[in-house]
Order: structure tokens, then sequence, then C-alpha cells
């Protein structure tokens, strides 16, 4: 087995676990809790907290896009009570950091032996997170900087510090220099580091390679930390060895500040036992994979993502080019994207599936509900109701002879005044399987099909359209159905061949469908757009960049009086969904199966 | 009394500007952020009466321009505030005016453009509105719902004025003068309004409106608590949710240490 390990000598030395660790669990547990100078019982959970901790980083101008999560322990080298080394305990800690994409804190806090602290110390964090700069070196006088501000403003977190600082001195000795305003203390090997501190980003260099479904990782490395079954965020830091350079091209004056390590690890003899290095994932906040061949990320990506099917679709020119909003430089990229309006051609013309006909009958009856919010006509000769406003006023009329007598009022069905435009994402993550035989993109193909009848029974005037994209080269947008056209089995047909293929450049999309409900003529322009994940691409467009643009083009259609809504069946949408359409302008639905029947039943709802 | 307004910007010479053109303003704005006030304060000011209509969504148009009603003599017509207003001048400001449906609106136009007539079809009147007469309508940008809105063809008859919350400064300023509190809470009240202020619509409803800060210090001058005071002005106003409630709550106690 080969592992390396390789030391950074920044003021906290990289560790790994010892063999001390081998005492066998129910040993190793007592041990823990005897030597633990931390408050169990009174202790706060960040499960708790994490909705309230997220409104708050709002609350202080923090960033809406960024995510919280829990974060893994960092190793840090201190001196150790003999109690401590034996359990382990003390060499680990949970600190909170933050990167461009997110917070990390602590999974508990227990410090104090009083619930009230422990719950104000996550709010202290979010506070200092907030005020932090990511990019700053001294950590030190960052956040020295950060904690007087914070002091300074409010009175809460004056007395909370000074609490808190006391009871940490008592338990924690090795704290002492927390005390020393000067920037310039030196901190030694004895340093424990401080609770009430923001660290630096694990990685600031190196690009980060997001493992998204971390469930998985966690399965796969079989660990059942119970840690890792809240939402831990996995990361594998790649970092340009092509050198073989046994790690020290990491030991740039730019990472001093950082805690990284880097192994080696050969996974197959993943048992394998090295004196030098214990490999435990759990325990480790960051994988660093030595990286060898430049493109290995996108490559990776590529084998796994693209399909390579024959589609029939019909250009209909070379296509538009559109902009793209850049988050970063906080301007639009100029006719950087092209679209490629196309129709599906040869298409057989297909009546309604006799799967979708029970349910069809049963949005039927939800559909004859519709109807019976009818609007009110006045002056009516005869009707259902007496109006007695108009007899008032006959009555009230100089010359009754030629008044026209109409006094009755009924209440009438009247066109709806309203076109609809849904988007459908049929990006290749909608290939998932919902049940054994059952994919997401059928689930889709039966929303449309289902939201079409609807639609064209209650002779609302409605289009349809589909769309993937290759990066900003090709973003393929089918034409299912145009507003001019009438539904039929032919736009059913189209419906049947639409198949899943490449990404999910929503922001282009929406911005293409924004034009075309542009020159509808209704009152209202609703787009409703139907979804499975996150904007992402395999360019840059992909986190915030891609929700970035997003947000953009959601604004933009907005601007032009169009209401966007978004459908989603990807359970962690709360976490972005909010931030692209606001509070009242979105939809989760867990179960895709019962998509086509919430679909029409949403609609319903948004055009009562 | 005169009211107090203290002006944001160029709000008040826009308006007496185009009170002096007879052309029509809108009003758009969050709730609590001085709309109704500025009005009253603009009627004082131009000396005019101002009729004020809250709409709602089965305003129909007799209820602006009148009916006929009966009493023991027969019918006679009354007449609406909007005819009250075009017959004898003075400001009519219809507030909310998305909230009323679309067709009731319509009623508005001929008096919104160089004509300024008002037709009265049920008594075939014709009434040509007095120099005096303005017409004013606000809305809340915020609450729009899909078949909800302004239509264009109203809303391009006025001229368009934005308000937003009041600058800190200005704030600060408006609470002294309205609750007579010391500087320094007002200052914190102007402080827990800006941070409140910069949650957006995923996390809240709808911001925290000058008018709750002046109710907290209000309440303050009459000898409450600062905490007790924004929990029960602020905090419970604001938001029902549990999770956005203990932020806010939190948030208070930050600014406002609790009473021992």
């Amino acid at each position: 087995m080969s592992s390396k390990v390789s030391h950074l000598f920044s003021w906290s030395k990289v560790l790994f676990e010892d063999s001390f660790e081998k005492v066998g669990i129910f040993a190793d547990s007592y041990l823990r809790q005897k030597a633990s100078r931390l408050h169990e019982e009174t202790g706060v959970s960040f499960e708790s907290k994490e909705k309230s901790l997220k409104i708050f980083y709002h609350l202080l101008g923090g960033d809406k896009a960024k995510e919280l999560h829990i974060t893994d322990k960092r190793f840090i080298e201190t001196s150790r009570t003999l109690l401590e080394k034996f359990s382990g305990k003390g060499k680990s800690f949970f600190l909170a950091w933050q990167d461009e994409k997110a917070l990390y804190f602590p999974a508990t806090l227990s410090y104090f032996d009083d619930k009230e602290l422990n719950d104000m110390h996550y709010y202290w964090l979010c506070a200092m997170l907030s005020q932090v700069n990511l990019q700053s070196s001294n950590i030190m006088t960052e956040n020295a900087r950060a904690a007087a501000f914070l002091i300074k403003k409010y009175p809460g977190f004056q007395d909370f510090y000074k609490q808190a600082k006391n009871l940490l001195l008592q338990n924690y000795p090795e704290l002492s220099y927390i005390d020393s305003s000067q920037s310039e203390v030196l901190l030694d090997d004895k340093s424990y580091p401080n609770p009430l501190w923001i660290y630096p980003c694990i990685s600031t260099n190196a690009k980060l390679l997001d493992f998204n479904d971390e469930e998985e990782m966690g399965r796969e490395d079989g660990k059942k930390d119970k840690t890792e079954e809240l939402k831990m965020k996995k990361k594998a830091n790649q970092i340009d060895d092509e050198k073989e350079t046994d790690g020290l091209l990491l030991f740039l004056p730019e990472s001093l500040m950082s805690f990284m390590e880097q192994v080696n690890v050969d996974r197959q003899e993943n048992d394998s036992f090295d004196e030098d290095a214990l490999y435990n994932a759990a325990d480790l906040d960051e994988i660093t994979l030595g990286k060898k061949d430049a493109n290995l990320s996108s490559r990776v990506k590529m084998d796994l993502d693209i399909s390579s099917r024959e589609v029939e679709d019909y250009p209909l020119g070379d296509g538009f080019l559109r902009d793209e909003w850049d988050y970063k430089k906080g301007i639009y990229l100029k006719k950087y994207v092209r679209i490629y309006p196309q129709v599906a051609i040869n298409v057989e013309p297909i009546p309604l599936p006799k799967r979708l006909n029970a349910m069809m009958r049963r949005i039927q009856s939800e559909l004859d509900l519709m109807e019976l919010d009818r609007i009110k006509i006045d002056n009516l000769p005869y009707g259902d109701e007496i109006n007695f406003d108009a007899w008032i006023e006959y009555r009230g009329h100089q010359n009754r002879s030629n008044h026209p007598q109409r006094f009755f009022q009924s209440f009438e069905k009247k066109t709806r005044d309203i076109s609809t435009l849904l988007l459908a994402d049929i990006s290749l993550s909608t290939e998932a399987g919902v049940t054994q035989d059952i994919r997401v993109i059928d689930m889709i193909k039966d929303s449309l099909m289902v939201f079409s009848e609807s639609l064209h029974r209650l002779e609302d005037s409605f289009g349809i359209y589909a769309f993937s994209s290759i990066k900003n080269k090709k973003v393929n947008f089918h034409i299912v159905k145009n507003f001019k056209e009438k539904y039929g089995e032919l736009a059913r047909g189209r419906i049947e061949v639409l198949k899943p293929g490449y990404y999910t450049r929503l922001g282009a999309a929406v911005r293409e469908s924004g034009k075309i409900l542009q020159k509808q003529q209704s009152q209202n322009r609703l787009l409703l757009i139907l979804s499975d994940g996150k904007p992402n691409d395999t360019d840059r467009y992909d986190g915030r960049y891609g929700i970035e643009d997003t947000k953009k083009a959601i604004d933009e259609v907005r601007q032009m009086g169009i209401t966007p809504f978004c459908i989603t069946i990807d359970v962690e949408a709360r976490e972005y969904l909010p931030y692209l359409f606001g509070r009242n302008s979105y939809a989760v639905i867990r179960d895709a199966k019962k998509l086509p029947k919430v679909l029409t039943e949403i609609y319903m709802n948004l055009t009562k | 009394m005169s009211s107090y307004y203290l002006p944001q910007a160029n709000e008040v010479e826009l308006f007496e500007a185009a009170a002096g053109m007879n052309l029509p303003v809108l009003i758009k704005g969050p709730t609590g952020c001085g709309k109704t006030r500025f009005i009253e304060t603009m009627g004082e000011k131009l000396d005019r009466e101002v009729y004020t209509v809250v709409c709602h969504d089965d305003l129909s148009a007799a209820d602006l321009v009148g009916r006929h009603l009966i009493d023991e003599n027969g019918t006679y017509w009354q007449d609406g505030p909007l005819t009250k207003a075009v017959r004898n001048g003075g400001i009519c400001y219809l507030d909310e005016i998305i909230e009323a449906r679309k067709d009731t609106t319509v009623v508005l136009h001929s008096l919104a453009d160089y004509r300024r007539v008002l037709p009265i079809d049920r008594t075939g009147e014709l009434i040509e509105a007095h120099p005096d007469f303005m017409l004013v309508v606000s809305y809340n940008p915020g609450y729009q719902n899909v078949l909800k809105g302004m239509k264009p063809s109203t809303k391009q008859r006025f001229i368009s004025l934005s308000f937003t919350y009041p600058k800190p400064e200005i704030e600060k300023e408006v609470i002294l003068k309205e609750s007579g509190v010391d500087e320094p809470t007002a200052q914190k009240l102007v402080n827990i309004a800006g941070e409140i202020r910069q949650l957006s619509d995923s996390d809240i409803q709808e911001a925290v409106s000058t008018r709750l800060l002046i109710y907290a210090a209000k309440l303050m001058v009459k000898g409450f608590d600062p905490y007790e005071a924004c929990m029960h002005s602020i905090v419970e106003s604001l938001s029902d949710e549990e999770d956005v409630l203990e932020v806010l709550r939190k948030l208070i106690s930050l600014h406002f240490s609790k009473a021992e």
C-alpha cells in the first residue's frame, strides 16, 4: 500500500490518527467521555439550528446563494493530556469555516454547560462568518477585527463574548492566546484552535471536485458514522501533482494558513494498515487525490453523463446567439450562448395513451369545478339573479320608457385571458429511474400530455417546449407545440419522442421562453418550468455561476411582466429555488409519479 | 394639526409639478413606507381635500362613481368618492389599486388623460373635472399574483413615484419625531430594520415597515422594555413561522439585551 503523508508547516500541523485508537470501541468511547471537556448534555445540534442560522446569515447581509453544511473534523496537533492521548480525543476539532459556495458549522456545539450559550455560540459563528473576509490571509487579525466589530455593534454579542471567553479560558488554559489582543501572537503547537473563530477555507487554491451525492459516498466507504448520516460534505480536493512533488508543492505561501493534507490512497487495499497513516475517511475532512492528468475531471464527467443517441430533430436555422450573465464579472457575456430551436420530424401522431385515461377522468372533474368559477355578467334581460342596482337605477330613471329594463345578472364562463408556456428540462438526469421500469423522463412526458390535454379542454392558450444543453455552444430548444399550433395527435407524438440528453443550461432556456411569451397578446403570461435539478452544464455553468445566471434570467422574464413558476422533483431544491423564484413561486414534488396530476393541479390553482 | 412628512428625495416637487400640470400620479411601494402619509401631507400642502378609497376585489365602478339609493321619497343619486372629488376638486386617492377588478379601473381612463372628464352612464352626465381635481393611485408591487396586476393601459397614464423604505438617517429622523424616543434607541431600531430588510422573499413575506418601527419606539416611550416593545411591534407582526421568529428574537436580543 502506498501511503504518503505530507506535513504542512503551518502553525497547526497536520497529523493522522495513530494506533491508540485501535483499542476497541467500548474502551474508546469510555475514555472519550472521561476525557471530554465538553458538555454534551447541554449541547445544541446544527440540525436544529440550520434554518434559523440561514435566515440569520441573510439578516446580516450574507450571500443568499450560499448553503449551510456540517463540517468534518480537522486535525490539528496540540499538546494533549495523557488521558486524551489514550482516547484519541483533543486533537481533531470541528471548526467553523467557509468557502465560496457554503458555510460549514460543527455538527454540535457543547463547549458550555448552558444551552443558551451553546445556542448563542452558533449565532456568533454565523455572524463571524458574515464578517470575516474569505480571502484574508491572516486569520488572527481578521478574526480579531470581525469580533471587535460584532461586539461593538451588538450588546448581546458583547455579553456573550465576555462570558464565553471566560468560560473557555477556565476550561482550556491552552486558549490563553485569545486574551492577548495583539495579532502578532505566535501560535505554537500547544495552542488550541479557538472555537469562537472562523478558520480559513480548507483549500483556496486547489480546484474543488464536488461529490454531490454524499449519501452514496458514505455507503461506499462503509462508514456508519452518525455525523456522516447528517448531511456531511465530502470533498475530493484535486491538487496538481504532475511533478510528483510528494505534496510539497502545497507548501506555498498562500496555503500556509490552511489545513491541508494529501494522501495518495491505494483504494484496492483499503484495509491495509500503515503506521504512518491510518486511512480513515470519516475523520479526514478532505480527501486529496493526487492528480496526474489535467483533464481527468472533465473526462470522468463526460464518460458518465453524455449519451450519443441519434435524434430525429430537425434544426430550424442556425440558431440564435443570446447573452448570459457572469456574476463574477457582473456583466452580460454578449451573444455567448447559441440556442438551436428544433422540431422533431417524422413523428407519428398518437392518441392519448390509454394509461392516462383514468387520470384524465379524475382531472376532468376538477376542470369542471374550474368552470364553476365564473364571472358575473350584469344587466341581462333574464338570468340567475335579480340585480338590485339595475332595478333601483330603473326606478330612479327620468324617462322609464326608454330604459332597457335589464334587471338580471348571471355567472358565466368567460375565456381566461392567459398564455402559458411550459418549459421541460429533458437533460440526461431525467434518465434516472423513479421505479424499476419508470424513468423521470417518462413522468415528464406523461405530465406534458395530461397538462396539454387539460389546457386544451380549458381552452387556455399554451405552448410546450423542452430543452437540454451542451455548454454554451448548443442549447437544444425543442418545439413540442407552439402557441399557434392546435393541440392534437401530432403534438402528443412529439411529446412521446422526447429523449433525455446532455445538461441543463436553464438561464438560456428561460430567456428564450421569455422571448416567445412576450409575443403573446394575453393579459397574463405564465412561464411554468418543469425541472429535476439544479442548473448545470459541463463548463463553468455549475453551482453558483449557473444559479446566478438563472436568477438573472428569471428576473428579466419578470421584468417583461411574465410570471415564472417552477415545479421540481429535486428534493434538495428548497435550498436554491427560493433564491431563484421567491417563496411563493415554486413547488417541490417528492414523488415523481404524482407529477402529471400535480402539475395540472398547480396550474389550476395558479390561475383560479 | 398638520401631519409630519420628511421627504426621501424629490417626491414633493414632483407631486407639486404633477398637480400643477393636472397629471395623475401613481405611487408604488411596500407597506408602511409612508405612501398614505405623503398624500395626506400633499393634500394639506396643496390645500385640497383627500378622498381615500381602499380598493378590494369586489369594488365596482358604482362604488367609485356613485349609485342610486332609495329613501322615503323614492330614488336619489348618491355621488361616489371619485365623483365628489371630480365635482368639487380634491385628491382622489385609490389605495392598493391592483386589488380592484381590472374592469373597474377602466372608469379612470378618461380622467387620467388630457380629457379629464368623468362620464356617468347611469345619469347620462358628463362631468368635467374641477381644476383642483387630482387622481392618485398606489399599489404594492410585492403582492402581485398571476392573474392580478395593473393593465398597462392604465399604468401608462400616470407620473410614477417609486417609494422604498426611507434612508437610515431619514428613517431615524422620522422615528424621533413621531415617537419622541431618544436618539441611540432610534438608531438601534433603524439598524434592526436595515438587517431585517436584507432578507429576501424566501425568508420573510415582507420586511419591517417604518410604521412598525414607530410603534416599537412609541411602546418604549410608554415605558415598555425595549426588547418587549420590539417583540410585540416588530417580531410578532412580521412572521408566524417559528424559525423566522427565533432568528428575529435573537436579533432583537443582540441589539437590546433582555431585561434581567
